[in-house]
Formats: structure tokens, C-alpha cells, sequence
């Protein structure tokens, strides 16, 4: 019988109901049963595998907290950024100087808080001048890419003494280590964040900004940017201001990948200009279009699991993971141009409108997206 | 003394025009053609880079082993053309995520192949009197303009030109006129492939040749093609010019790095002011001057 | 702008709050000019409230340009606009669709990647509130007839369903003016009869003013009482349908055109 409809599940359906609408996939109970088994899955990976795969497990987590950020923007509002590692790098850099400077748990209390900072206001500015200044479409594109760029060039010249601040140096090439572990708290209160709890505090902002997210697009403001990205002059015709609207969903973009950018490095405890170099800046445009643009979860599922697959192949010694990485983008984008997770739910829409006696509601695998894990 | 500082800055001119030129024409044909930013261009004139110096090293006098560079990396444009891009004609975004995918499999497969270096070709024609450099910037500066005239030339004279320009214009229009348009697109894509591999030969001799070689033209190609705006020929002229002057003023007084700042200053301004390029802002001007008569 | 420019005819017509009129739309000596091109010259319109009025012309009378420049989405040259007597001549386009100005384009422009109750959402939330959006969508399908239709994505629509949902709309903006260009164009002779019969319900029920520009003059006779008709971009006769029909002159410049 149908999971969880409207006579019996009257609370379950009101608590979905806010992540619910036509502009997300999965609208049903057996994809949130689904998404609850992946999470509990993800979340019992330190206690199944130990401490080394919670280790591992949150970098791949805060790449497709980067994924996200720009499925967002793209897949929802149409700003096609290929520099979303520039947001994602300066907030690593940024946490690195506050926590190295200050290693107490308010410095880092702090850090993560100004790192990220940092990287919404940087994208609040780039935004405002781009989108206010009239620059659209491929330009948009370009020159996003070309900061990340200039930030590679640039932090690559800092090997010198003099590229220190207070006690973080910045390090050229050689990048900048020995940044802290995460903390919480204030003065001698709060909680040093050790590498299980590291994993867990990813795994919940994953959670926490794929739940937030989908409460956005499916709100009033979420309708207006999707209208956005179909139509952006009939959009305006209609009274919306377009251009805020893109401004303000670019920073939103800016702080997510800054907030994954301070995961990333807190985990590593290093940074170096490599992440916003052009292969990196290239991987949150794979994951997007081969997860699929118009999908978080897709987006999230192919971060997941092309970097679990990149991180065999070069354990094992390989060094094919980026051609075969490379390819699968151009593969995707010949064979199924909207992704991964858009086809399968077509399918699963498809399966349930086919006349068959069986109830619409029956759990379909395709909705829930395959163990990425 | 300001003699000699004039002449620096005119040397540091030419040698950066020269470059901007060059790492951009390749790039802009095929913008100015089909809309595509070729994310994959760096990785051309890695191939162009590449066949010469193993042209070179097989024993072909340089001039040769440059033309071999430029034929290769334009059959192997053409081929990605043929095979790839052309599936995605009218989709502009898509070919623009897909030369990526292949720029992320060309640096990898040349690693794999050539590991992390190449042989290097040394510079020809020796060091230039007063002024510190060698001559063959000024050699590659007179290239540069060579290769400009001869765009100019292709666009404006020939037949070929002609239709090109058209396809340009208005795809559709062309079309019904009888211009096979597929047929443009894929010889454009070959002259952009050829030209972003003449720039991986004539640079050869000057940068140390790795995996990342075509990575090290981007962000010039990329800011003067946005700078430049879609018209090819004038749009690289005037962004190269701009951006060029700038770079080259800034190095003279504060060194290398500082002029790359802030050449990338001025280009960020310029997009702020101009969002279509320097040549959306004459068409608007030009447009407006008509207005008011 | 203003006196010192010879093309503005200095007209006293109207202050800065317009006149006492009942008009909801007036032009007074709107010019737009395209390079060397004149496409609006010195043009002077007023419309009444929940005025049905159509504006006819040969093909390049300027007509889609006049409706441009009363959406915003050009600027005039010269001259000035007024909208229920206010001037709007310098109002962003998209204030002017708060003030309840709407505009339905040549070319069917809806969101087609977005199944039609989403693309009704989008105007309607602008003016209604988060609890009454399910049930005004209802309400806006069902006069447009495409209820049945609320999941279907709009691409797939009809070319008469996809007109009746860019009407829909317009109105879910609950407009005062709105402009329509050529809603007609390409449909069938029963589409045309259903959106004639929309056309008079909204501007009789809703008492919405509209301006229509139409080439197919059977379909402005079954909906107008007076047109304007358009020549070189200026007023060239407006009266009623059947003075107009039988002006030589109308006849004359409209030789070598549809009828």
C-alpha cells in the first residue's frame, strides 16, 4: 500500500511539505525514505570503516558541499560560474591565517565564521559588479574563471618571508600548512572538532544547505529565479528584479562554496593554490552536469562517488582518474546533456504514469539515488 | 635616460602585445564565430607546443618544425570538431562544459605520454643591443601583426570572408542565402585550432614546456577576448593594445608581477564599463551617432 | 528633451499629474527614433478605461514599437507617457507592471521548460499572497481552459493553449492596461473565435483597458469599437471600425497588404 499518504501521514506530509514543489525532484515518500537511509548510511561510515574513511569521507563531503553551490546557481537561477573554487579557496585561505594566528577555540570560532564571511562578501562584490554592471551570459562564465585564475597566479608568487600574515604564511606553491583542526566555542569552553566529529559537522552542512536549498527553490523567491533562468527579460516584464535576484543568489553561492572551502582545508589542514587552479576549478562543473544541473541531490551523488572513484584510482597508483574524468563530462553532455539524476527521475515518472495496477506511490529505486556512498 | 626608459617600455610593449595577440587569436575566431568560449584552447597550443619541439628534436629546422605544429594541432581541431563539437552547434553553454572535458583529458593523456617535461628548443636570433631581451621578440611581435593582417585579409577579401562573415551575422539568413553553414563552423574551428597551435610553436623556444604549458596563455586569452568583444579582428587589436600598454607601463615601474596585476585591473574596469567589449561599445556608439543625425 | 528639442511640438496637454480625464493611457508627442529611422513620430494616444482599442497599420507602421515604449521596454527619443494620470515616461519597466501595466509579446513568451501552473505562479505571485496561490491558479486555469493541462510542461502546449496561457498570465498580474501584439497570429479560425470572445470578457468583466494590434480585420471588427490605425509611425485616422473601413485613404495605404 502507498507509503505515507495524505489520511495517514497528515504530520509527515506538513513536515515535507516547505521541500516539496515543482521546482525539485523527489516529491514523494520513497524518496525521502530514500534520502534517510543514504544519510544514516553516510553517517555510519566511521563507526562501519573507522576513523581513516571518516578522514577521506569528509573531503569528498565538502566537494559536493562545493557541488551544490554551484547546482544552485546554475541549475536554478542559469549563472553559469566556472569559478566557484575562488570562493571555495579564499575561504580556506582565510580560515588558515585567523586559526594559525589564533588557535584558541574563539580564534577558530572565529575563523570559520570570518572565512566565511569573507567569501560571501567576495562574491557579494563580484556579484554586484558583474550582474550591475551588465555583463551576462558567456561573460559571466569567463570572468569568473579568470579570477580563479589570477588567485592561482597570484598566491603562487607568495613563497616569499614577506607573504605572511602574523604567524600564516602564505607559502607560494608549497601552500599553507599547519592550519588547525575545527573548534567551537568560547575561551576555554566548547569543543575541539576531531576527525570523526570533523566528518559528522560536514555530513550535517551538507545536510543542513541540501534541505535549506530546497526549501529556497521551492519558495517564492525560488520560483522567481527559476523564472529567472528560463526568461530573464520576460521575468522582468512580469516586475521581478532580475538583476538582484542574480546578485543574490550569487552570494549565496559564494558562501556555500566558502563555507565548504573552511571544511575542506580544516580537514586537510593545508591549502595551496591547486584548488583554484583550472582542473580544480573544473570538477564542481563535472559533478553539476554529469549529477545534473537541476538536481542538488544528483549534483551531490556524482561529487560523491567521482571522487571516491578519482581517490581509488590514485591509491591504486593510477593516473587516469582525470582523463576518465574528463571524458565522462564530455560523454555525459553528448548522451544525456541535463545529467544523470534528471534521466532517471524521467524514467521514474514515466514508470509510475504507465498503466500498471500496482499503486503510484510504490517505492521506485531510481528515485532514491543509488549508493554513492 | 628617458631615452632608454622609452625604449624599455616600447620593448616591454611589443613583447607583451605580442603574446596577448597571439594567445588570443585562436580563441577569438572561434568566439567570434560561433559564441563558443574554447575552454580546450590552452590545450592546443599545448599540441601545437608539443609537435614542435618533437619536430624539433627529430631534426627539422625550426621554421619547419613551427608549420608542423600549426598543421597538427589544426587536423586535430578539426577532428574534435567533426566527432564532438559539432553535436553541440546551438548549445552554446554544453560546448562550452565539453572543450573543458577535453582540455581535463588532453593535460592528462600528455602527462601520461610525455611525463613532466619536454625538450626544450633553444631561442633563436640572439640578444638584442641596448635593451635587454632577445631579438625574437621582436620577431614574434612582427608575426603577430603579420597574423592580424592576414585574418584581416581572410574576413575582408576572400569569399570564404565573405560567407563568414555572413554566418557571423545571422546564422539563419545565411543559411537560406546558400551558405553551408555546418561547413563555416568547421573550417572556423580548424583556423582557430591553427592558430592557437602557431602560438604553442612560436612560444615553444621561450617557455619551459609541461603539461600545464597551455594553462599559462589563458588568463591573457581569456581577458582579451571578453575585453575584445566579438568582433575578432579590430576586438583583439584594441583589447590586445589596451591591455598590452597597461601591462607593459606597470612592469617597467614595479615589476612582472605587478603588471599582470594590473593589467588584470584594467581588464576587470574595461568589463565593468564595456559588458560587451570594446567593440559592443563602438557598435553602441556608432549606433547612437546615427541616432542623433 | 523639452523645448529645446524641435521635434517635441510643445503641447500644453498635460501637467506632471496628467489630466483630469478618465484615461488610463496617454502619449503626448512620443518619438522613437532608430538611427536614421523614425519608427514613432510625434504620436498622441489616449485610451479610456476598460477601452477595448485595436491599432492597425501596414507592416512597419511602428505599431510593436509604440507598445514597447509604453511597456519601458524602449525609451522614446522624445515626448512623454502617462499611465491613470501619471507620468511614467522615466519608470523602470518592470514599476510600470507594479502600476498594473502587462504586455503579451508577438511570439508566444512563456517559460516553455516549466509546466503551466508554474508559469501562472510566476505573475501571480507578485501581486497575491503565499496562502491564496494554489487556489488563484485553479481559479486563472479554469477561465483559461487549461485546467487539465496544470502539470503539462508549456512546450508541449498547443499554439492556442500556449496564447490563452500567456493571457492567463497577464491577467493573473490583475492588470489595468494590458497590450497585446497580434494574439491571433497563426491561430485557427476557432482559436481565433475563443480568444475574441476572451478578449471582449476581459475588457467588459474585468474592465481592463486593452490594446490590441491586430493585421486580421475581421478579428478587429468582431472585438473593437474604434481603432487606431498607424502609418510611418504616426496617427494617421482613429474612429470607429466602420469609418475607418470605408476611408479611401486607409484603403490606399494599406494597398499591397493583407486586404
Amino acid at each position: 500500500m502507498s507509503l505515507g499518504s495524505d489520511s495517514s501521514g497528515g504530520l509527515l506530509a506538513a513536515v515535507r511539505e516547505p521541500f516539496e514543489g515543482p521546482n525539485t525532484m523527489g516529491n514523494t515518500p520513497a524518496f525521502w525514505l530514500g534520502l534517510t537511509a543514504a544519510v544514516t548510511l553516510l553517517a555510519a561510515m566511521p563507526v562501519l570503516f573507522g576513523y581513516y574513511a571518516a578522514e577521506i569521507g569528509a573531503v569528498f563531503l565538502a566537494y559536493a558541499l562545493l557541488g551544490v553551490s554551484l547546482c544552485f546557481i546554475w541549475g536554478y537561477c542559469g549563472i553559469l560560474s566556472f569559478g566557484q573554487v575562488a570562493f571555495f579557496g579564499v575561504a580556506g585561505y582565510a580560515f588558515g591565517i585567523v586559526a594559525i594566528n589564533v588557535p584558541t577555540l574563539t580564534g577558530l570560532t572565529l575563523g570559520l565564521l570570518a572565512a566565511v564571511a569573507v567569501s560571501t562578501a567576495f562574491a557579494a562584490a563580484l556579484g554586484y559588479f558583474m550582474f550591475y554592471g551588465g555583463v551576462r551570459d558567456v561573460y559571466v562564465t569567463i570572468l569568473t574563471l579568470v579570477v580563479a585564475l589570477v588567485l592561482y597566479t597570484f598566491l603562487g608568487q607568495t613563497a616569499g618571508g614577506e607573504w605572511a600574515i602574523g604567524d600564516a604564511r602564505l607559502g607560494g606553491f608549497n601552500g599553507m600548512s599547519g592550519v588547525p583542526d575545527l573548534g567551537v566555542g568560547i575561551g576555554s569552553v566548547g569543543l575541539e572538532i576531531g576527525i570523526v566529529g570533523h566528518y559528522y559537522v560536514t555530513l550535517g552542512a551538507l545536510v543542513v544547505t541540501y534541505l535549506g536549498l530546497r526549501a529556497l527553490v521551492n519558495s517564492q523567491f525560488g520560483y522567481a529565479m527559476v523564472a529567472t533562468r528560463e526568461d530573464e527579460r520576460r521575468t522582468e516584464m512580469f516586475g521581478y528584479d532580475t538583476t538582484f535576484i542574480k546578485f543574490v543568489v550569487f552570494t549565496i553561492g559564494g558562501a556555500i562554496a566558502g563555507l565548504s572551502g573552511v571544511l575542506f582545508t580544516a580537514q586537510n589542514n593545508y591549502i595551496d593554490p591547486s584548488v583554484f587552479g583550472i582542473t580544480a576549478a573544473a570538477l564542481p562543473v563535472v559533478w553539476a552536469s554529469v549529477g545534473g544541473r537541476t538536481s542538488l541531490i544528483g549534483t551531490i551523488g556524482a561529487a560523491l562517488a567521482i571522487q571516491f572513484v578519482d581517490y581509488q584510482l590514485a591509491l591504486s597508483g593510477s593516473e587516469w582518474a582525470l582523463v576518465l574524468i574528463g571524458s565522462l563530462l564530455v560523454f555525459v553532455i553528448l548522451v544525456m546533456p541535463e545529467g544523470v539524476a534528471p534521466r532517471l527521475h524521467e524514467y521514474v515518472v514515466e514508470y509510475r504514469a504507465s498503466p500498471d495496477p500496482t499503486p503510484a506511490e510504490t517505492p521506485a529505486p531510481g528515485e532514491v539515488h543509488g549508493g554513492d556512498d | 635616460m628617458a631615452g632608454i626608459e622609452l625604449l624599455n617600455f616600447g620593448f616591454e610593449f611589443v613583447e607583451v602585445f605580442a603574446f596577448i595577440v597571439l594567445a588570443t587569436v585562436g580563441l577569438a575566431v572561434i568566439f567570434g564565430m560561433m559564441g563558443i568560449i574554447n575552454l580546450a584552447h590552452g590545450e592546443f597550443i599545448l599540441v601545437g607546443a608539443y609537435a614542435t619541439t618533437f619536430a624539433f628534436a627529430a631534426g627539422l629546422p625550426l621554421p619547419l618544425a613551427m608549420l608542423t605544429g600549426v598543421v597538427i594541432t589544426a587536423v586535430f581541431g578539426l577532428v574534435l570538431e567533426r566527432f564532438i563539437i559539432r553535436h553541440l552547434y546551438g548549445r552554446l553553454l554544453d560546448s562550452m562544459v565539453v572543450t573543458w572535458g577535453i582540455s581535463l583529458v588532453m593535460i592528462q593523456l600528455v602527462r601520461i605520454a610525455f611525463g613532466n617535461s619536454a625538450p626544450g628548443v633553444g631561442i633563436p636570433f640572439g640578444q638584442l643591443p641596448v635593451v635587454d631581451g632577445p631579438v625574437y621578440y621582436l620577431v614574434l611581435a612582427t608575426i603577430a601583426v603579420g597574423v592580424l593582417g592576414g585574418l584581416y585579409a581572410l574576413f575582408a577579401w576572400t569569399d570564404f570572408g565573405v560567407r563568414a562573415r555572413a554566418t557571423m551575422q545571422d546564422e539563419e539568413t545565411a543559411r537560406s542565402m546558400g551558405v553551408d553553414t555546418d561547413r563555416m563552423y568547421m573550417a572556423t574551428f580548424g583556423i582557430g585550432s591553427g592558430l592557437a597551435g602557431f602560438a604553442g610553436a612560436l612560444y615553444a623556444p621561450v617557455m619551459t614546456i609541461t603539461p600545464e604549458y597551455g594553462t599559462g596563455f589563458l588568463v591573457e586569452a581569456f581577458v582579451a577576448v571578453v575585453v575584445g568583444g566579438s568582433s575578432v579582428i579590430v576586438g583583439t587589436i584594441l583589447a590586445s593594445g589596451f591591455l598590452g600598454s597597461v601591462n607593459a607601463a606597470f612592469t617597467n615601474l614595479a615589476g612582472t608581477f605587478m603588471g599582470q596585476v594590473a593589467m588584470l585591473v584594467a581588464a576587470i574596469v574595461a568589463i565593468r564599463l564595456m559588458p560587451d567589449g570594446i567593440t559592443g561599445l563602438l557598435a553602441d556608439w556608432r549606433e547612437n551617432r546615427g541616432e542623433s543625425r | 528633451m523639452g523645448t529645446s528639442d524641435p521635434t517635441v511640438r510643445t503641447t500644453p496637454a498635460v501637467d506632471e499629474t496628467g489630466d483630469e480625464s478618465s484615461q488610463i493611457l496617454q502619449t503626448r508627442g512620443l518619438c522613437k527614433a532608430f538611427g536614421g529611422l523614425t519608427a514613432t513620430d510625434d504620436v498622441d494616444f489616449g485610451l479610456e478605461k476598460g477601452e477595448l482599442r485595436c491599432l492597425i497599420g501596414p507592416n512597419g507602421a511602428g505599431k510593436s514599437t509604440f507598445l514597447n515604449l509604453v511597456t519601458g521596454q524602449l525609451e522614446p527619443t522624445a515626448g512623454k507617457i502617462y499611465y491613470d494620470g501619471h507620468d511614467i515616461t522615466e519608470m523602470p519597466s518592470h514599476e510600470r507592471v507594479g502600476r498594473g501595466i502587462s504586455m503579451k509579446f508577438q511570439v508566444p513568451s512563456i517559460y516553455e521548460g516549466l509546466s503551466v501552473a508554474q508559469n501562472v505562479r510566476i505573475p501571480l505571485q507578485q501581486v497575491a499572497d503565499g496562502d491564496e496561490f494554489e487556489s488563484r491558479i485553479r481559479e486563472i486555469l479554469d477561465r483559461f481552459d487549461l485546467l487539465a493541462e496544470r502539470q503539462t510542461v508549456a512546450s508541449a502546449l498547443s499554439h492556442g493553449q500556449q496564447q490563452r496561457l500567456e493571457i492567463g498570465m497577464a491577467m493573473a498580474l490583475e492588470p489595468k492596461l494590458m497590450l497585446l501584439d497580434e494574439p491571433v497570429a497563426g491561430l485557427s479560425v476557432e482559436e481565433t473565435a475563443e480568444i475574441a470572445e476572451l478578449l471582449r470578457e476581459i475588457a467588459e468583466d474585468d474592465g481592463v483597458a486593452l490594446v490590441v494590434i491586430e493585421h486580421d480585420i475581421d478579428f478587429v471588427e468582431s472585438i473593437a469599437d474604434r481603432v487606431t490605425v498607424l502609418d510611418q509611425g504616426s496617427i494617421f485616422r482613429e474612429g470607429s471600425i466602420e469609418a475607418v473601413k470605408a476611408d479611401p485613404e486607409v484603403k490606399r495605404i494599406y494597398l499591397g497588404e493583407e486586404r
